[in-house]
């Protein structure tokens, strides 16, 4: 038996601390019996809410580190400006009361003009950015996504000033129903049902169609798939528009959840859903819904569930840590994440 | 091998070297830097500024122009602008120059603003910030260079606490402490809502988590019960889970003393969070804003914040000329809540100056660093806010407790007495 040297007892220790207060935890809250079921079903209604925005976020990441090996940090924004341009759609329809007679069509005209918005951005971000340093190794085409990212925040600062703005909240937004005997707001569950849509639809054209296909193709060796006669820069050109149609659909999801649009808002749930990208092994497409959906339950349920068992104050303060201290448990455990594959030495 | 061995001791005999001389300095200096210097007429015993004849004499400014929370800051930038008018951007026959950076409103910030203005050798004084945050790491940066920082809205107890440290010693405040904002927030809750049980929510900043927790105390003292005090952080969207967590401890209220974003998502989110739907929620001076409005939307209406008392009646005498200065030049209405202090803070200042600034044969001013700080100490005058006079730790206004509710969602209609309007006392 192998002798286990100082690293590896540190790491031994802190798998026991985190289980330790996950199960110590758990148990406290439990036997405390201070939530009703109702309150459960609504800790996860709400998990389920983010986890599906932040997965929608997270193909962005993984569908364009799959293809070009590279952190694309700028998707945080092309969130936000999906997001804006939804605002200055709904706002008018919501004033004129179109939104709240004509919810389908409204929300369609949103999330229509947000994903071309989007999309239109990041097929330029891709065009004028990112191809000119295609072949550059190192971590330029990393500072270069940066710099985009805070391109895109200060424009939008400068166009639209500093200051929160207010999505609107049709009515029939705010009503709840039944689902099971629970009240689940109707907001959440449309967003739940619509994420899961639109990421399956995503998944079937990365699967089932040709473009998904030559994506594939040039996500496990781009080399060779140029070779076998694929146009890279339409699989490139292709993966940018899917990201920012995501990216898209998911800022306005994520302005109508939670109401509101400032020029910074794409960093935070960025960050977070590049962290489920990770968790969930970064370039797979299910991997990043398993860990979008991961992340935001345990955010959601974390600190009640695993915290307040422990008498610990103020839990909601330390969700962000419990969430990346469990993010990083997985990932000491499985190095490839949730669902990654392990790399060829090629690709590592 | 023996090179490498050779740069490590010598690494080595370098920290051992900075650690001896580190110690033999003793603690780390906490009052100015500089030594005692005579130029012209005056002689300091912590430095001299000398403003060149027709030079302008430069006030700094630091205060949050950018981001949620601008208006509070703007506001008070625009308070200082009007008192420069009012003096006719003059004084002792130079003009006067106000050199302002965007804090932010957090600490990081506050750090890089003060160290900027430290910089400055023809900075004596710097008014603002608004927030807390900015206050507590800018102020002692500051008085390392002699500058003495006129608070114009920030309120946390600890910066005027008569236990503060020395490296406090060049701040001092037109603007009251949390201490009075706490007791005035926890009577109104106990005795005029009648609430017996609260929970409160900060954001970790140094306003938030100290007014919260003497209104809490002060609460408790009466014979109320906190239930718990909550904690999240200023970029948080999501409070669906926390206020689900607040709700199965069916609070009477819900006290949110934080900034303009995440206080805007906990007032809409209760609403629509079961068991939370009509407890009343209660915020603090951080929210007096249009752009907290605009942030919340319909839930706004209802929501009462815990406020100076800036109605005229509670005001100086020259408040109403103020307001109306305030509207033609930036043809609205005052944005947020501090501007008097502000106006009050430029006035202090120039009385310091004009108390101690002394002009040599060529028209050269001189204005010595600690005469002015001590000045700044022992002026007394009646400002807009009411009156001005500095205690021993650096509090020198005074404190007049109300409550204002929001009455309307459109952020066009903001105007302290309609939107939001006095209710208490």
């Amino acid at each position: 038996m192998a002798r286990l040297n100082a690293v590896d007892v540190a790491l031994w220790g802190m798998r026991v601390t985190v289980v330790l207060v996950v199960v110590v935890g758990t148990i406290g809250t439990l036997v405390k019996d201070r939530y009703t079921i109702a309150q459960w079903v609504d800790f996860v209604v709400f998990g389920l809410t983010i986890g599906a925005i932040y997965a929608q976020i997270a193909l962005g990441y993984t569908m364009v580190y799959g293809v070009l090996r590279m952190i694309n940090f700028a998707h945080g924004d092309f969130v936000m400006c999906g997001a804006f341009a939804g605002y200055f759609v709904a706002t008018p329809l919501d004033r004129s009361g179109y939104l709240q007679d004509h919810p389908v069509l409204g929300m369609s005209a949103i999330l229509v003009v947000a994903v071309i918005t989007s999309t239109a951005i990041a097929l330029l971000t891709e065009r004028v950015a990112y191809r000119p340093f295609r072949r550059v190794t190192g971590l330029a085409p990393l500072i270069c996504a940066i710099g985009v990212s805070f391109f895109l925040e200060q424009t939008f600062r400068g166009m639209f000033g500093s200051a929160v703005k207010s999505y609107p909240s049709p009515a029939w937004q705010r009503s709840t129903f039944d689902v099971f005997g629970f009240n689940v707001p109707r907001v959440d569950f449309l967003v739940i049902v619509l994420a899961v849509f639109f990421m399956g639809g995503l998944y079937l054209i990365v699967q089932r169609t040709r473009m998904g296909t030559a994506m594939r193709a040039v996500a496990e060796d781009g080399e060779t798939a140029a070779l076998m006669g694929i146009d890279v820069n339409k699989v490139v050109v292709f993966t940018f528009f899917l990201g920012g149609a995501m990216a898209g659909i998911a800022g306005v999801f994520y302005a109508f959840v939670y109401k509101q649009v400032y020029f910074f808002m794409g960093f935070t749930p960025g960050v977070k859903a590049f962290g489920a990208a990770v968790l969930g092994g970064i370039g797979n497409i299910p991997g990043a819904m398993l860990g979008g959906l991961f992340l935001g339950m345990v955010e959601s349920i974390g600190p009640t569930l695993f915290l307040d068992g422990l008498g610990i104050p103020a839990p909601y303060q330390l969700r962000d840590l419990i969430a990346f201290t469990l993010l990083i448990m997985v990932l000491i455990f499985r190095p490839q994440g949730l669902l990654g594959e392990k790399m060829a030495k090629k690709r590592a | 091998m023996s090179t490498m061995l050779a740069t490590t001791c010598r690494g080595l005999a370098g920290l051992a070297a900075a650690a001896v001389i580190t110690l033999a300095s003793g603690p780390i200096a906490s009052g100015p830097a500089q030594a005692a210097q005579t130029l012209g007429p005056v002689t300091d015993p912590i430095g001299v500024v000398r403003v060149p004849k027709g030079a302008p004499i430069q006030i700094g400014g630091m205060w949050v122009i950018s981001g949620p929370d601008t208006a509070l800051g703007l506001d008070e930038q625009r308070g200082v602008q009007i008192a420069f008018q009012d003096l006719g951007g003059k004084l002792l026959g130079h003009p006067l120059k106000l050199n302002t950076e965007d804090d932010q409103c957090n600490a990081e910030g506050g750090q890089t603003a003060s160290t900027k203005l430290a910089s400055n050798p023809q900075l004596f004084v710097v008014l603002g910030p608004g927030c807390s945050s900015v206050a507590t790491p800018g102020a002692p940066i500051l008085w390392q260079q002699g500058i003495v920082l006129i608070g114009t809205g920030c309120t946390a107890p600890k910066l005027t606490a008569a236990d503060r440290k020395p490296e406090y010693d060049g701040f001092a405040r037109t603007v009251y402490s949390d201490s009075e904002q706490g007791k005035a927030d926890a009577t109104y809750l106990f005795k005029e809502l009648k609430a017996k049980t609260i929970v409160t929510i900060h954001d970790g900043s140094p306003y938030a988590q100290q007014v919260q927790q003497v209104t809490a105390d002060n609460f408790t003292a009466m014979g109320g019960k906190v239930l718990s005090q909550e904690a999240v952080s200023p970029t948080d969207v999501d409070m669906h889970p926390l206020l689900t967590r607040i709700a199965s401890e069916k609070p009477d209220v819900v006290y949110l003393p934080i900034f303009t974003a995440a206080g805007a998502q906990i007032v809409r989110q209760a609403k629509e969070t079961p068991g939370l739907e009509k407890t009343k929620l209660m915020g603090g001076s951080s929210l007096l804003s249009a752009d907290f409005i605009e942030a919340t939307g319909p839930a706004v209406v209802g929501f009462v914040i815990g406020y100076p008392d800036i109605s005229p009646d509670a005001m100086g005498k020259g408040y109403p000329k103020f307001v109306e200065e305030y509207k033609k030049a930036f043809h609205e209405a005052p944005i947020s809540g501090y501007h008097g202090n502000a106006y009050d803070g430029a006035m202090l200042a120039a009385k310091a100056i004009e108390k101690v600034a002394k002009t040599d044969k060529d028209g050269n001013l001189y204005i010595g660093k600690k005469a002015f700080r001590d000045a700044v100490f022992s002026i007394k005058f009646a400002g807009i806010s009411g009156p001005i006079a500095c205690d021993a730790h650096g509090e020198c206004s005074q404190f007049h407790p109300s409550v204002l509710e929001f009455t309307s969602a459109d952020p066009k209609s903001f105007s302290t007495g309609t939107n939001p309007k006095k209710i208490w006392p």
